[in-house]
């Protein structure tokens, strides 16, 4: 499986993803321990936005004007689990199929099962898997976004936040959360009234003291008009050449790997048998004291045998 | 509301643990109705199934490219046009030709009951027509999707 990823075949790719999505512990393990001297290469662009702005019909545009820069690229797009049926409608591909199949990009559809903050478990993982079959862009595209899924931020090198006409005023556009972590923000649907107004808006803030290394960008995109999408995607490469300069490109992508992975491990082995226990015991037992004493039990053994 | 686990508040997470079953529903072909592919879209994935839908008129090979992009494990092919023996077959073909034998494929829409054993003779299973009960589409498909899942394990 690990050479047929390598060798970009599409099988196997999806194959892989699958498995990781599986949550197979065992098998996660083997796949992304052997990929991982071949990942950190990719650029990741994380898209994300509130839900019906444009994400899937933009990056089916955008990844067609990079493929035709000469980058391999390829696509995941998270879409919502029901908390009710535990299924989901993976509606993101319907936008973007005829784009991505006239230039032979590999696109995957996960579904967030249950995950909070706009991705889902197996998107680290996913990424990965592509990042080693050679893409030289990866774009992720997360649930449609509110103001505080910002899990993206963690895992994409380049974070662009899609926002278009009606979504509010200068207020809205200066609060904290998904406004901040954005790297490139795309106004969408240029051709609707109002939204030159939202431009003006994000250029106005982006105006102010802004402590960020890179001076952000603004681009209008219209899929009606076909335009913007040139310059959102030299905005895009902009950024990857600045980070590359920097050499952060996938920095983050491992640190927030491995979290994921001490989260989710720790969380099962440890969390989920205490917490049955703790159910279990009645309500006399101070659960809280309960819990304060297994931390200070827990924090006595040391880790310095795993972490030289 | 047809055949799914509902869930109970505060305790959702763990239905999550197991692998929902992964659909594609397709209308390859010239075929622009597609209330009731919407329709069963809704339903599977109140079952707990992930559900991709593709969109009108792809062609067979779409198909095919997008049921192994995605690793799905069933893809389900509706006609209203009478070009199901054409259509259907080539999208078994072309399974056929990538060596793919471990994604089950059932078929529906308005299919006379004569074609219904030749598209079974070539693995194409369901082919219910129109006031076929959800629950029985529903369950065929889980039959079908576990078969599948068993080959993959191999």
């Amino acid at each position: 499986m690990k050479e047929g990823i390598l060798k970009s075949d599409t099988r196997s790719m999806a194959r892989a993803i699958s498995y990781i999505e599986d949550g197979n512990a065992e098998i996660r393990k083997e796949i992304l321990e052997s990929l991982y001297p071949h990942c950190g290469k990719a650029q990741v662009v994380g898209i994300t936005g509130p839900p019906g702005i444009g994400k899937s019909t933009t990056i089916g545009n955008l990844a067609i004007t990079l493929a035709n820069k000469g980058k391999k690229v390829s696509v995941l797009a998270v879409d919502a689990s029901s908390p009710y049926s535990g299924g989901s409608l993976l509606g993101n591909r319907i936008r973007m199929q005829d784009a991505l199949f006239t230039h032979g990009i590999y696109m995957r559809s996960l579904a967030n099962r249950g995950a909070r903050g706009g991705l889902s478990e197996s998107s680290m993982g996913a990424v990965n898997i592509l990042d080693a079959s050679g893409s030289d862009i990866i774009i992720i595209e997360t649930v449609g976004a509110g103001q505080a899924d910002l899990d993206i931020m963690n895992l994409a090198d380049t974070t662009v936040l899609i926002l278009g006409p009606g979504l509010g005023d200068q207020i809205q556009a200066i609060k904290a959360g998904i406004m901040e972590i954005a790297d490139i923000f795309v106004i969408n649907k240029m051709d609707l009234d109002g939204a030159y107004f939202a431009m003006k808006d994000i250029e106005e803030i982006l105006s102010m003291d802004d402590p960020r290394p890179m001076k952000r960008t603004v681009v209008g995109t219209s899929s009606i008009d076909n335009t913007g999408y040139t310059e959102m995607a030299d905005a895009i490469l902009g950024h990857g050449k600045f980070l590359e300069q920097t050499s952060s490109i996938g920095k983050k992508r491992f640190l927030m790997g491995a979290r994921w992975i001490l989260e989710r491990e720790i969380g099962r082995s440890i969390i989920d048998p205490v917490m049955e226990l703790i159910g279990k015991m009645g309500p006399d037992v101070n659960a809280y004291k309960l819990a304060e004493e297994l931390v200070s039990e827990i924090k006595k053994n040391s880790i310095t045998s795993i972490i030289k | 509301m047809s055949g799914g686990k509902y869930m109970v508040d505060g305790k959702n997470q763990s239905l999550f643990k197991e692998k929902p079953i992964k659909i594609l529903l397709a209308k390859p072909g010239i075929d622009g109705h597609d209330r009731g592919v919407l329709v069963l879209a809704k339903a599977f994935r109140d079952a707990g199934m992930e559900v991709l839908y593709v969109g009108l008129l792809p062609t067979p090979e779409d198909v095919v490219e997008t049921a192994v992009n995605e690793d799905v494990d069933v893809i389900a092919l509706s006609l209203l046009n009478g070009a199901h023996m054409t259509v259907f077959r080539k999208v078994m073909d072309l399974l056929k030709n990538r060596g793919i034998d471990d994604i089950a494929v059932v078929g529906g829409g308005t299919i006379p009951d004569e074609d219904k054993p030749k598209l079974e003779s070539i693995g194409i299973t369901g082919n219910y027509g129109p006031g076929t009960p959800l629950s029985t589409i529903i369950e065929h498909v889980t039959k079908r999707a576990t078969e599948a899942r068993e080959k993959k394990l191999r």
